[in-house]
């Protein structure tokens, strides 16, 4: 490399520094919400940055974990994201396949039709009116079906199994399998980046969404993370579950509303923490699969 | 199989184009019952809806269906415009759209440059890998964090001043009017940066390196060629995602402002989506709310068709269209 001018120096010094920030700031509010939820209430009352607990203590996810409700929420929400993200992939392997051979008859009819419901959607209201004449409101169904198969994904799953070479499944063909023989022998297996990357964009999608959760569901037993995780961060519900628990126990007075809100947030997002290498890099290339460059 | 004679071959009718069909579809029957689930799908959860939207142009009501439902014509739409709270919707989202774009869509630009400058490939890691974190978590989640840190009770920023010796109360910005609106669009541009760099670092990772060297070679600095080489590549990559972002403006963000306002500030946060929300769930209002969601979807399909055909011209494999219709 040639040799850098003093300003040169100075400017690529400054750029370190504020990406730095930059990232401080995309990831200290985790690592803050996590050391506060093991801190000592009343020790942490006092805010400013946590780089490492205040009179740690786990009280408090000792507290949340002898309410029922979280147990609850988290076994449905991973129900939907396993259940759903499962579904998801295999309906939208289905649908691409097909759409993804020249000789179908029909592909162009198909594509239209699924391509224009990424451009208009009967909204809210109308979409709300089908899940309950369907009567799949308070069910986690509706968490999982609505959802199901997003046009988007199943396209970049369709643009990907056309790349595959074609002599493939011809010589598949000629030994007489069958096209879901072919799909699920030969495609599938060599499309493993794109569908890990749609598997992920699903499951990702359905940890996180809250919105169906609030729309579809009135049930408290068939509430998910997220909802509950709203209601918590509301005065309301924080205050809600500390009653509940300080009725059973003589230490829980001991325990901020705050405190049981960083717990709640702790637990509900340690699990992406967990898959977060993993979904770095899968997510990133199938944003670059599905890009506008192709 | 007999050929038939020369004169029907020439003189295809309707008929046994019907047949030929029919005899394809006997013999790839099996292709048929693979997309069925995914069509099947599509027309119980996208087309029934669409077909829902005419009770924006019905006087609707759950408890009879659609079959006692008269049609009254633009009657819903009419009531929608005269309602104070559906106009403030309609400013909010555009104020906030706007803002968000013309804050928003620099910034994963600007990014992406900085990360490119750095020539330490683990700084560039750490950083490439922390910016992209807060993509992952919900709206609810990034709720908890804002409280987190800005909370005026406990938060991150009041303990740090107080342990500099400010013994004020820092605003509490989650429910302060003037400044709601900003902590929406910075918090949009937080989360969504590191995502948002994805495509340009690799559009950036495209360009051929020995340009840089022929452009050190006759003394341009690091700063033009970032200007002349860098930037200047990702111009066709800009545009088409500009395009695009201007195609999703109905679009305020939905899930983002359900989650983190609050009714201390709704009259600046609430936008279409969360308007339809409120009067139709909650007040059980379906026409209205309907109307207003036709009314977004309408206007949105038409910026799309319109950025769409824009970003055609420009770039003619880019579109939307494009990536569905692929080969």
């Amino acid at each position: 490399m040639n040799k850098k001018t003093a300003p040169e120096i100075f400017g690529l010094s400054l750029n370190t520094i504020l990406l730095f920030i930059f990232a401080f700031s995309t990831t200290y509010p985790f690592w803050h919400v996590i050391m506060y939820s093991i801190s000592d209430s009343r020790a942490a009352m006092s805010g400013g940055l946590f780089f490492i607990p205040r009179d740690p203590t786990l009280l408090a996810y000792r507290m949340l974990f002898k309410t029922k409700l979280i147990f609850i929420v988290y076994r449905n929400t991973i129900i939907r994201t396993v259940a759903g993200t499962g579904l998801s992939v295999l309906l939208s392997s289905l649908t691409a396949y097909p759409l993804s051979l020249a000789r179908f008859k029909g592909r162009s009819f198909f594509s239209l039709m699924i391509f224009f419901t990424m451009l208009f959607s009967g909204g809210m209201i109308p979409t709300y009116l089908v899940v309950k004449n369907l009567g799949l409101l308070n069910s986690l169904w509706a968490l999982i079906l609505p959802g199901a198969m997003s046009a988007y994904n199943m396209f970049i799953l369709r643009n990907f199994f056309q790349s595959i070479p074609n002599s493939l499944e011809e010589s598949a063909l000629l030994d007489g399998a069958n096209p879901l023989q072919v799909l699920f022998r030969i495609i599938l297996p060599l499309s493993a980046p794109a569908l890990a990357a749609i598997a992920m964009f699903y499951g990702v999608g359905n940890w996180n969404s809250y919105l169906d959760g609030v729309l579809y569901i009135n049930d408290a037993n068939k509430q998910i993370l997220q909802v509950y995780l709203r209601t918590m961060l509301g005065t309301a519900g924080a205050k809600g579950v500390l009653g509940d628990i300080s009725g059973n126990l003589s230490d829980a007075s001991s325990l901020t509303e705050e405190t049981m809100k960083m717990v709640t947030i702790t637990v509900s997002v340690i699990p992406v923490l967990i898959v977060y290498p993993f979904l770095q890099k899968y997510y990133t290339k199938g944003i670059l699969i599905g890009s506008v460059k192709g | 199989m007999k050929r038939p004679p020369p004169s029907l071959l020439a003189r295809k009718t309707s008929k046994d184009r019907l047949i030929g069909l029919y005899r394809y579809m006997r013999k790839d029957y099996m292709l048929y019952l693979m997309i069925l689930p995914g069509i099947a799908y599509i027309l119980i959860f996208k087309y029934w809806p669409m077909y829902g939207i005419s009770i924006a142009f019905r006087d609707f009501s759950i408890f009879k269906g659609y079959a006692d439902a008269p049609w009254v014509g633009l009657r819903n739409f009419v009531t929608l415009f005269g309602k104070a709270g559906f106009i403030r919707a309609l400013k909010n989202n555009i104020i906030i759209s706007v803002l968000k774009l013309i804050m928003g869509f620099p910034f994963p630009i600007i990014l992406s440059l900085m990360i490119n400058e750095l020539s330490n490939m683990k700084y560039k890691k750490l950083i490439q890998t922390s910016v992209i974190l807060p993509n992952f978590v919900s709206w609810v989640v990034i709720n908890g964090l804002l409280y987190a840190i800005l909370s005026p009770s406990s938060g991150a920023i009041q303990g740090l001043l107080a342990a500099f010796g400010y013994d004020g109360k820092f605003p509490n910005l989650m429910t302060d009017k003037s400044n709601f609106r900003m902590v929406i669009v910075l918090s949009h541009i937080w989360k969504g940066a590191g995502m948002g760099t994805i495509v340009y670092l690799a559009a950036i990772a495209g360009i051929d390196r020995e340009q840089y060297e022929a452009a050190a070679i006759d003394g341009a600095g690091r700063l033009s060629q970032m200007w002349h080489i860098t930037l200047a590549s990702l111009r066709s990559t800009i545009v088409i995602l500009l395009i695009f972002r201007v195609g999703e403006m109905m679009y305020a963000g939905f899930d983002q402002i359900f989650a983190i306002s609050n009714p201390l500030v709704i009259s600046v946060a609430d936008i279409i989506d969360t308007y339809v929300y409120t009067i139709g769930l909650e007040q059980r209002n379906f026409m209205l709310a309907t109307a207003a969601g036709l009314f977004q979807s309408f206007i949105g399909l038409m910026l799309v068709l319109i950025t769409n055909a824009i970003a055609n011209r420009i770039e003619p494999d880019s579109s939307l269209m494009n990536f569905a219709k692929r080969k």
